[in-house]
């Protein structure tokens, strides 16, 4: 991600998706047949909310396989998760709370790219994406791996949302991207190897997308809350300047 | 009564800070809702990044002074809880100080005791410092310029108040009470003011001391508007602000003069919060306020400071107390520390006060509270069951600055008003302490 938001000011999903088919194409490692990327299907078992109100809990699980076919040529290698999870215009993820390592210290490393301003509503803000890294074990690419799962909880925060005259707004949450990169022990020197479920795997995890629904404000309350805001400022005003005259020393006769 | 001497109540006191920090440790380990204060984890990372040669301002919402990060440095390569114990500290000086401000005005021991005990064992007070809250600090520098300003003490007076208007903005609105305050009629070069004494009769009916007020000649207000120690306050305090604050800018640039100084200015928050503003300010976030109704949300606000600082400035810790309670009430964005700024001068006040605990003072204790947790209510069901509120939410905010209008109402009503000082040609034999 941060090589995404090197080249790119914010995060759309259209730029995002040619960016990491770029990424993949120039990742390819030597040595592995090109159509071997079949053999490497991570998949979203299951994607939920948890929690109610503004801040809940993204609960995915992540499972790996590795196919039928090893490559014995393949030297020591060490692999890892990627998983990066796209989040819609109102929500966020507050970086300092991830780094909490009490939390996710399953984790090698956690990071927020994008809008990470924690306070500006909705209509003010970009989105963002959160990168994990999960360790995936040494020369996994040898052995036929029936799934291998990891289960992640990404704590969210709600920010406040446009004006909605239902009083509420809908944001849905799609699945994470997931890919696998391992570095393998070349002749001359290491590559790194990037692996991705091919497209059609995608369609066959259980649930696309989460709906959370978040309260918010409705236009028309605007001209009433307005006025009486005002108007018991006002009141407010003249009491306290009303009783400061009346009762400070000023106009009170001596005792 | 109570015969608690000052020295056992701030031991006592220090030792249950000292448990608190501990619990509070344990329960961030232990438990899902943590004790710590999240603005402590803002300060601790900036004082981490100034520690490392880095700007403190690097870290997100991080909009105070750097001398609070500066402050806060021990916690990167001693304890974590370092800062907590600096708060803590802090919070039993305001103890101290309170009995000091009271003893000056020769108040009797056992309202001295109870003032402290107000303090130091509110559950709002003595969690604030222990979960890592820097308000603790800002007290205690402002009854520290009250102790000052009461000994004739202007430079260092002056002095504290230019660095703690540095560090926390709002205490401006002291400004010009303290110039009021400084009444050449009582101050005057070479001479320590003459402090008046409580007398036993501040329990009592109401009563005004006016009488020492009306030979001070209007006539000669112009003359003595422009008095020494007046010029003096205003250039000391004037050139400590100028010369932290220059001295940050050229450290951290616009950054520091943005997130610490003009953002508090001109801080407008969509977000919930006690204010009754905060639901207007959110329905009209997507387009830009007009001239005239950001003029006309500050108006209330600068008409009852003015008429407080007019009618109150001669009693200045009453004056303090009325215009931080007005200035909280009225603000665009009210969050439950800013009540640490009128709680550590309510003790102040209270002696000279003829309202009764029972059943008045309980009264008001009870409708501060209620309308509080009202509002809290609301807010629960809003933030954490995600129920659209916003209308009662609102509604609870109008009605907690109702009551905190009907409260400052009722403490100014039964206020013994009268000067802090008294003339010296008016009592040639009385010693001065």
């Amino acid at each position: 991600m941060k090589s995404y938001f090197e080249n790119y000011e914010s995060l759309h999903d259209s730029s995002f998706e040619d960016f990491m088919a770029h990424q993949l194409s120039s990742s390819l490692c030597q040595g592995i047949p090109d159509n071997w990327n079949v053999g490497v299907r991570l998949s979203v078992r299951e994607l939920s909310l948890i929690g109610e109100g503004s801040h809940r809990h993204l609960s995915s699980s992540i499972r790996l396989q590795i196919g039928a076919a090893s490559i014995p040529k393949l030297p020591a290698h060490l692999c890892e998760v990627i998983v990066i999870q796209r989040l819609p215009l109102g929500v966020f993820a507050d970086p300092f709370e991830l780094q909490n390592p009490h939390k996710h210290k399953a984790f090698r490393d956690i990071a927020v790219f994008g809008d990470t301003n924690l306070e500006l509503p909705s209509f003010q803000s970009n989105r963002s994406a959160v990168e994990f890294h999960i360790d995936a074990g040494s020369n996994i690419l040898f052995m036929q791996n029936n799934g291998t799962e990891f289960n992640l909880l990404l704590p969210l925060h709600a920010r406040y949302q446009p004006l909605d005259e239902s009083g509420y707004s809908v944001v849905e949450i799609g699945e994470p991207d997931m890919l696998m990169r391992c570095s393998v022990e070349g002749k001359q020197h290491k590559q790194s190897c990037l692996f991705m479920s091919p497209p059609n795997e995608k369609a066959k995890s259980t649930s696309a997308t989460v709906a959370w629904k978040i309260p918010a404000g409705m236009k028309a309350h605007a001209g009433f809350v307005s006025v009486i805001t005002f108007v018991t400022a006002l009141l407010s005003t003249l009491s306290i300047v009303y009783a400061s005259m009346f009762w400070s020393g000023t106009k009170v006769s001596k005792t | 009564m109570i015969s608690l001497k000052p020295r056992s109540i701030l031991l006592i006191s220090a030792i249950f800070r000292v448990g608190l920090i501990l619990f509070g440790e344990w329960q961030d380990t232990h438990v899902e809702v943590r004790y710590t204060d999240v603005d402590y984890l803002v300060f601790s990372d900036a004082a981490s990044l100034m520690a490392s040669g880095q700007s403190p301002y690097k870290r997100t919402t991080y909009r105070y002074s750097p001398l609070l990060a500066f402050l806060l440095i021990p916690n990167s390569f001693t304890s974590r809880c370092w800062g907590k114990f600096l708060f803590s500290a802090s919070d039993l000086f305001v103890g101290l100080f309170i009995r000091i401000i009271l003893k000056q005005r020769k108040v009797p021991d056992d309202l001295c005791t109870y003032s402290m005990l107000i303090w130091l064992f509110n559950p709002f007070t003595f969690t604030i410092g222990t979960r890592g809250n820097c308000e603790p600090i800002v007290c205690a520098m402002i009854l520290w310029i009250i102790i000052c300003l009461n000994n004739g003490n202007v430079v260092q007076a002056a002095f504290w108040y230019g660095l703690i208007v540095h560090f926390r903005i709002y205490p401006i609105i002291y400004a010009l009470p303290i110039i009021i305050f400084l009444d050449p009629c009582f101050f005057r070069s070479g001479t320590k003011p003459l402090l008046s004494d409580w007398t036993s009769d501040q329990g009592k009916a109401r009563q005004i001391n006016s009488e020492l007020t009306d030979k001070c000649v209007v006539s000669d207000a112009l003359k003595s508007t422009f008095t020494r120690s007046r010029i003096l306050f205003g250039l000391i305090s004037g050139t400590v602000f100028l010369l932290c604050t220059g001295f940050f800018f050229r450290l951290y640039g616009w950054e520091f003069l943005h997130e610490a100084l003009l953002y508090h200015l001109t801080r407008t928050d969509p977000r919930h919060n006690f204010s009754i503003y905060f639901y207007h300010i959110y329905l009209n976030y997507e387009r830009e306020l007009s001239v005239l109704e950001k003029l006309i949300s500050f108006l209330p606000q600068f008409i009852v400071q003015l008429v407080l600082i007019l009618c109150f400035a001669k009693d200045l810790v009453f004056c303090f107390f009325v215009q931080t309670v007005a200035f909280v009430a009225f603000n665009k964005v009210i969050t439950a520390q800013y009540f640490v700024w009128f709680f550590c001068l309510l003790p102040l006040i209270l002696p000279w006060s003829n309202m009764k605990l029972k059943w008045k003072g309980l009264c008001c204790i009870l409708l501060w509270m209620g309308a509080q947790t009202h509002w809290l209510l609301w807010g629960y069901l809003l933030e954490f069951k995600g129920k659209n509120v916003f209308l009662q939410l609102w509604m609870a905010s109008l009605l907690f600055l109702a009551a905190n209008t009907f409260i400052l109402i009722v403490l100014i009503r039964h206020h013994n008003y009268g000067p802090v000082f008294r003339q010296h040609t008016d009592l040639k034999t009385t010693k001065t302490t």
